[in-house]
C-alpha cells in the first residue's frame, strides 16, 4: 500500500510491517495502524508513522538505549490481548518529546508502546509503577531532573546515561 | 451523567462485558472492582489525562524537521557522555 506522509512524502509500505494498535495510542485511538521508520541506522530516534493519517507521527526509542535498568511490568491481561508467548517476542518503544523554547527533550516512560514484533500488534500500556515518569528528561541529563506523576521535581545523582 | 446508588457488593453492568463492583469504603476512599475484556482499558481518570496530554504534546512535531533529529540526537549524547565522565 502506499501512503502520503507529511515528513517522507509518499511512501510505499509493505504489508508484513505493519504494526496493529489494539488499544490505541491514547488521544489518538482512531489510528490503529502504524509502522515504523528508522530513518538512520546510527540514530536511535526512530518515527512510529501513522498509516491511517500520513500528518501523524512520534519520534519514539528503543528505552534501553536512554534506561538499560528498564524493567516495565506488563500485566496479564496486555499478556493476552497481545498474544506474547514468550519475552523474546515483545519490542519496548518509549515516545519521546521534543519541545522547543525553551528546547528539552523527555521520554514517556510511564506509557511505553509495549510491541509483539511476531505478530505486529501493540498497545501502549500505562504501568502501575509511579517510579517511572510520564517525563523522563534527557536534556537536564546533568541535574536529573524528572517529573513524576504528581508533578513534584525529584533529584537523582545516579541519572543513567546512555552507553553508546 | 448517569448517577445511580449501590450498597456495598453491589454492581453495575456497562455494555455486555463490563461490570462494576463496588467493595468496601474505608474514610473517603471507596474500593472498586472492574471486570472487563483485555482490550478495554481501565485506568485512574488522572493518569489517563495526564498520558494522553503527553502524547497529545508528543505528536507535535511539526516544528522537528526529519534532518534535525539526528543533531539532536548527537547533541544528547555528547551532553550524557560529558556527564558520564564527570562521574
Amino acid at each position: 500500500m502506499n501512503i502520503i506522509t507529511t515528513r517522507f512524502g509518499e511512501i510505499d509500505v509493505d504489508e508484513s510491517k505493519i504494526i496493529d494498535m489494539r488499544a490505541g495510542i491514547i488521544g489518538f485511538e482512531h489510528l490503529k495502524k502504524f509502522m515504523l521508520h528508522i530513518q538512520d541506522e546510527k540514530n536511535p530516534f526512530w518515527w512510529f508513522q501513522s498509516l491511517d493519517e500520513g500528518a501523524i507521527a512520534f519520534v519514539v526509542i528503543n528505552p534501553f538505549v536512554i534506561k538499560a535498568d528498564y524493567e516495565p511490568m506488563i500485566d496479564d491481561n496486555d499478556t493476552k490481548l497481545l498474544e506474547i508467548k514468550n519475552a523474546d517476542d515483545v519490542v519496548l518503544l518509549v515516545i519521546v518529546t521534543i519541545r522547543q523554547n525553551p528546547f528539552s527533550v523527555s521520554v514517556n516512560l510511564r506509557a511505553p508502546i509495549v510491541v509483539n514484533a511476531r505478530k505486529k500488534i501493540a498497545k501502549q500500556v500505562i504501568l502501575e509503577d509511579p517510579a517511572y515518569p510520564v517525563r523522563y528528561y534527557l536534556t537536564a541529563a546533568g541535574s536529573g531532573e524528572q517529573v513524576s506523576i504528581a508533578g513534584d521535581y525529584k533529584k537523582r545523582d545516579d541519572c543513567e546515561a546512555a552507553s553508546l | 451523567m448517569l448517577i445511580l446508588t449501590r450498597k456495598l457488593g453491589e454492581s453495575i453492568t456497562i455494555g455486555d462485558d463490563i461490570k462494576i463492583t463496588f467493595l468496601e469504603t474505608k474514610g473517603k476512599q471507596v474500593r472498586i472492582g472492574i471486570e472487563a475484556p483485555p482490550h478495554i482499558t481501565v485506568h485512574r481518570e488522572e493518569i489517563y489525562q495526564l498520558i494522553r496530554e503527553q502524547n497529545i504534546q508528543a505528536a507535535n512535531v511539526e516544528s522537528i524537521e526529519k534532518e534535525t533529529l539526528p543533531n539532536i540526537w548527537d547533541g544528547l549524547k555528547h551532553m550524557l557522555l560529558k556527564d558520564q565522565q564527570k562521574r
